[in-house]
């Protein structure tokens, strides 16, 4: 009746049995002791399901300790790389200015002036006109490059072309630019010499 | 018969031959061409010029397709056609549409060449063990899906209620494999997350892989073919449980290296539940032992030697995952050769020895007695056996010496890559060895195919060609 082949085997093969015996004790606690020691190891180096905290730190306290500490004052290492994003352009890297574009920055009476009443005005609103600089005479527009930043960026970002490029100037604090800022009152227009130089220094 | 009778075993067997001798005849014929490109691959390390005009021959497509080759080309169809078997004899059912499944089979082979020639002409993904490209992924998924959906149905229609542990690690398996796969495959090349996130997907997908799928489908063979060919009952039910339950509540999550640059949880996560690995291992080994105590059943050589050699390669493998639980010991492992030892010792010591044993002891049952030859077999054992030591071991213990160089800053990093060449020579020759002996296999398989067919054809020749008799018809 079958057409295939005689070829799957005709005798009938009984199947392995499984005997019943219960798991050995000594696997069940090998089980919960090795659960154990699974759950002490992720409680020691696990850091909590915190995706802040990668190895080999265990929370973000641990890690936070093996940061540098943050500098005394302004912080001119970020006020370097502010300066590179926003003002280099014109002002060059190295503060030397560009013809047509901006003024130095490096040696200017403005920016190592004594008082920086005037100083902190200038990114906050712009600086319109003709001015003079190391002796020389620029007119040119500067637009608020500087109002989207915190007290802080500025003040690191100031303190930085204080004290870079051969400039020696004492730093800009952040209290000092939130003065001048409640002090321009929502001013957006742009400073021009003249108003600036009627300011106290 | 009546409805009530048991389905004859012979009736089991021949509806399962159609979809194994696909699933087997495809998995020997891809086993030998990985190893082929395995060798060339591994050759690279001693002789860089050679082949060096075949871009297609380079490291960095010969050994991403060796992997495919073996994982997807091999493994996969190998244990999806032992778990068919084991379902339909276990459940006393015959197989559902076997055609389908056939069908299914050939689309995963279709999947895989697709997959070899991709990675082969540079379509890499650049994920390790999904190498293969998006199109080659979705033929593979419809492949599995179309066999296991009638994997299941078979299992729905069992005659035979009570359920043996094979059953619960391959019905596992099924579900597994179609979760991880469609989960990672999409993660990564449908709607690709971000940045270290892909490297986490692949992690954990290869880790579910190597450390839960192929152990489901292993141990369902080696729970029934250990008993069976050793004439012991197996012990026991409840251990053979508690293997299942550990494995996949542990293996799951154990993909990520301890040094991984992630979050710092989900390596600790992942130590954790490497070391919780070590009691499905234990319990593995106490099956093992105890089921074998007192049998006299003769080893020779042949599939027993083969399941006994697989069991014990899984325990030293998920012992060596375990040990790298511990910070002190992954500081030096993690990203050295050793963890390629392990994955090796995995899928040739444990995986691919199963299933040969399998296979063995399946193919004279579909395709006839005699059509499997026990001192070709014997060979092939020895040649496995060997290659397997040889090209596993030497890479773990390279690793753990090359770890162990890697983490002193006084050694330059030349004399590290220079002083791992001598366990590569011996990985080579293992490899060489694996070669040879999966030739033989795939030689055994084609052997037994051709026998049956031959057989066949001989029937049909006969009744073509014989003389017939006078009809009786009066004159």
């Amino acid at each position: 009746m079958n057409a295939e082949p005689k070829t799957c085997s005709a005798t009938t093969e009984a199947d392995p049995v499984s005997e019943t015996t219960t798991v050995p004790m000594w696997l069940i606690t090998l089980a919960l002791v090795l659960l154990f020691l699974g759950a002490w190891v992720f409680d020691l180096r696990g850091g909590w399901f915190e995706p802040k905290v990668y190895g080999p730190y265990t929370s973000v306290a641990d890690a936070g300790r093996f940061q540098p500490p943050p500098p005394d004052g302004p912080d001119v290492k970020r006020g370097k790389v502010l300066f590179e994003q926003n003002c280099a352009l014109c002002h060059g890297n190295d503060g030397m200015g560009k013809p047509n574009q901006a003024p130095p920055l490096a040696g200017s009476e403005w920016v190592l002036a004594t008082g920086v009443n005037r100083l902190i005005r200038i990114p906050l609103v712009g600086l319109n006109g003709p001015i003079k600089v190391n002796g020389q005479d620029w007119n040119l527009q500067m637009a608020a490059m500087g109002a989207q930043y915190s007290d802080d960026q500025l003040s690191d970002l100031l303190s930085y072309i204080r004290s870079a490029w051969g400039n020696k100037a004492s730093p800009v604090t952040p209290e000092q630019v939130k003065k001048v800022r409640d002090d321009l009152k929502g001013r957006s227009q742009a400073y021009t010499v003249d108003e600036l130089m009627k300011l106290p220094e | 018969m009546t409805a009530t009778s048991p389905i004859p075993q012979q009736h089991i067997d021949c509806s399962c031959r159609l979809p194994l001798f696909a699933l087997f005849g495809g998995a020997a014929v891809w086993l030998a061409l990985s190893s082929v490109f395995g060798l060339v691959a591994s050759l690279k390390f001693h002789a860089p010029a050679m082949f060096a005009n075949c871009a297609c021959l380079s490291y960095g497509r010969a050994f991403p397709a060796s992997q495919l080759l073996l994982v997807y080309g091999f493994c996969i169809p190998a244990g999806l056609g032992v778990g068919l078997w084991l379902l339909a004899r276990l459940g006393r059912v015959e197989l559902a549409k076997p055609f389908l499944i056939t069908l299914g089979a050939k689309l995963w082979h279709l999947g895989v060449l697709t997959g070899f020639i991709a990675i082969l002409a540079g379509e890499n993904t650049g994920h390790e063990w999904l190498e293969m490209p998006r199109y080659a992924s979705v033929i593979l998924f419809l492949g599995f899906l179309l066999m296991a959906v009638w994997a299941f149905v078979t299992h729905t229609r069992r005659s035979e209620p009570a359920l043996y542990p094979s059953q619960w690690f391959i019905l596992a398996a099924l579900f597994w494999f179609p979760w991880i796969f469609s989960s990672a495959t999409l993660l990564l090349q449908c709607f690709p997350v971000r940045g270290m996130t892909q490297a986490a997907v692949a992690w954990w997908f290869a880790g579910n892989l190597l450390n839960v799928w192929l152990p489901l489908v292993g141990l369902a063979a080696t729970f029934y073919f250990l008993p069976k060919l050793a004439e012991r009952p197996l012990q026991s039910h409840y251990l053979a449980l508690f293997v299942f339950l550990t494995l996949i509540v542990a293996g799951t999550s154990t993909g990520i290296p301890a040094g991984a640059a992630l979050p710092a949880w989900m390596p600790a996560l992942s130590g954790g539940a490497k070391l919780l690995m070590l009691v499905p291992a234990l319990a593995l080994a106490a099956v093992v032992v105890l089921t074998l105590r007192g049998s006299t059943a003769p080893c020779g050589g042949g599939p027993l030697c083969f399941t006994k050699f697989g069991a014990w390669s899984l325990v030293i493998a998920t012992v060596l995952l375990a040990l790298t639980a511990c910070p002190a010991i992954s500081r030096v492992t993690d990203f050295t050769w050793f963890s390629h030892g392990r994955n090796a010792l995995v899928l040739y010591g444990f995986f691919a020895m199963t299933m040969f044993a399998a296979m063995y002891f399946i193919l004279p049952r579909l395709a006839g007695e005699g059509s499997v030859c026990p001192h070709r077999v014997r060979a092939q054992f020895w040649l496995s056996m060997l290659g397997t030591l040889l090209f596993a071991f030497s890479l773990v213990i390279g690793g753990v010496l090359q770890g162990l160089k890697l983490v002193n800053p006084a050694i330059p990093f030349l004399d590290v890559a220079k002083s791992s060449l001598m366990p590569f020579r011996i990985s080579t020759l293992g490899e060489a060895l694996l070669l040879v002996g999966n030739l033989l296999f795939l030689f055994n398989v084609g052997f037994a195919l051709a026998t049956y067919y031959r057989a066949r054809c001989r029937r049909v020749f006969t009744d073509a060609t014989a003389t017939l008799e006078p009809a009786g018809v009066k004159s």
